[in-house]
């Protein structure tokens, strides 16, 4: 057995969907080949781009901090990044400590925000209150925004998240069994808002399945929170994620293409789909919203905060 | 015959219950699934199908966690 590309001996991973055995160092190279690709392909950074990474010290995020600083080591785009803490007992602190440690590394520009300086509670005091509505639903909204914020802040032209080929997979197949279209339109690798307050976002991993992140990590040496949410639980993302991984077992590229097909049909959702862009402003923080309050103040205003 | 198994805060010595015992066996043996794990044997990165050997320290590092 060996690399199917150089041909030593010391072969560290098999590619199911090609049968393609690779070495550490063909493996780590093809990883970061494919990210600049899809970059280049999908034209997701322009010369001059501040781009803020959205740090959380996991294997996906340290991974697209790692393959876009050799865009910034090439002076074509400047890094900065941020790090939401929150407030997750025995958990969370790990990651931020390990995302202040890669920004220390690199030398980039980095902001830790909590949610708790942020909107005066955390994670877990929202998860003792009786109404919560689940801790995914606070933890989304608030770190979205959060993000889009520190990004006008730091003054970033493009907001990079580590989401990789099976975060995507899964959102496609979760957003069309459930019918919404809406959502199904605003997935791909660049996503942009009519809303000027709200930064481009690219998904820089898009192609790269979660396994070869999480061996390109350990391959690199690079120090990632490898750990699981305290409030994970059965999720519909979860079931959807088991199907597929099952289906992948004897169709090994079926994640690809459920990406190509999503790719080609993008275009025609945008078009049918289109719902007219909300120009109202939350009364309360001035974020856009299509209510009188963003989610997030919608949310605070239920938790009474 | 035996080999040194590190999973977390598993550090153990374990037999090698027959030749050709691989990786893949042992996870499977633990029920891990290859899928959310790497492995190494004696430090260094390697595929599921690599055969246990004596003395072996075989370390397992689980990458992909739910939620």
């Amino acid at each position: 057995m060996q690399c199917s590309k150089c041909g030593n001996p010391k072969v560290i991973y098999k590619r199911e969907q090609s049968g393609q055995l690779l070495c550490k160092d063909c493996f780590i190279e093809s990883i970061e080949k494919k990210v600049i690709k899809t970059v280049k392909k999908e034209n997701l950074l322009d010369k001059g781009d501040k781009v803020l990474v959205a740090l959380s010290g996991g294997k996906d995020s340290v991974t697209t901090l790692e393959i876009l600083n050799t865009f910034r080591e090439r002076n074509i785009i400047d890094i900065c990044a941020v790090t939401v803490d929150e407030g997750i007992a025995n958990y969370r602190q790990e990651g931020v400590d390990i995302a202040v440690r890669h920004a220390e590394r690199l030398g980039i520009e980095h902001n830790v925000v909590s949610l708790k300086e942020e909107y005066g509670i955390s994670l877990d005091e929202i998860m003792q209150r009786d109404n919560h509505k689940g801790s995914c639903t606070y933890c989304g909204v608030f770190r979205r925004t959060i993000i889009n914020k520190a990004a006008r802040e730091m003054h970033a032209t493009k907001i990079a998240t580590g989401h990789n080929l099976d975060d995507e997979v899964q959102a496609i197949m979760m957003n069309y069994l459930e019918g919404n279209m809406n959502n199904l339109g605003k997935l791909g690798a660049k996503t942009e808002s009519q809303a000027e307050e709200f930064t481009v976002k690219i998904k820089p991993l898009r192609e790269i399945p979660e396994r070869e992140i999480g061996l390109y990590v350990v391959a690199k040496d690079l120090e990632v929170h490898f750990d699981s949410c305290p409030y994970a639980m059965q999720s519909f993302r979860g079931e959807v994620s088991e199907v597929i991984n099952q289906l992948t077992q004897k169709h090994p590229t079926i994640k690809y293409s459920t990406l190509r097909g999503y790719d080609k049909m993008k275009p025609v959702m945008e078009k049918e789909f289109k719902k007219d862009y909300a120009h109202g402003r939350c009364e309360r923080c001035g974020e856009p919203a299509s209510n009188q309050l963003c989610k997030a103040c919608s949310f605070l205003e239920e938790l009474g905060v | 015959m035996s080999f040194t198994l590190k999973y977390k805060s598993i550090n153990e010595k374990r037999e090698i219950p027959n030749e050709n015992y691989t990786i893949k066996d042992l996870l499977d043996e633990l029920e891990l699934s290859a899928q959310t794990m790497v492995s190494k044997q004696n430090g260094e990165l390697v595929i599921e199908d690599t055969v246990i050997n004596d003395n072996d320290e075989i370390q397992l590092v689980q990458i992909i966690y739910g939620g």
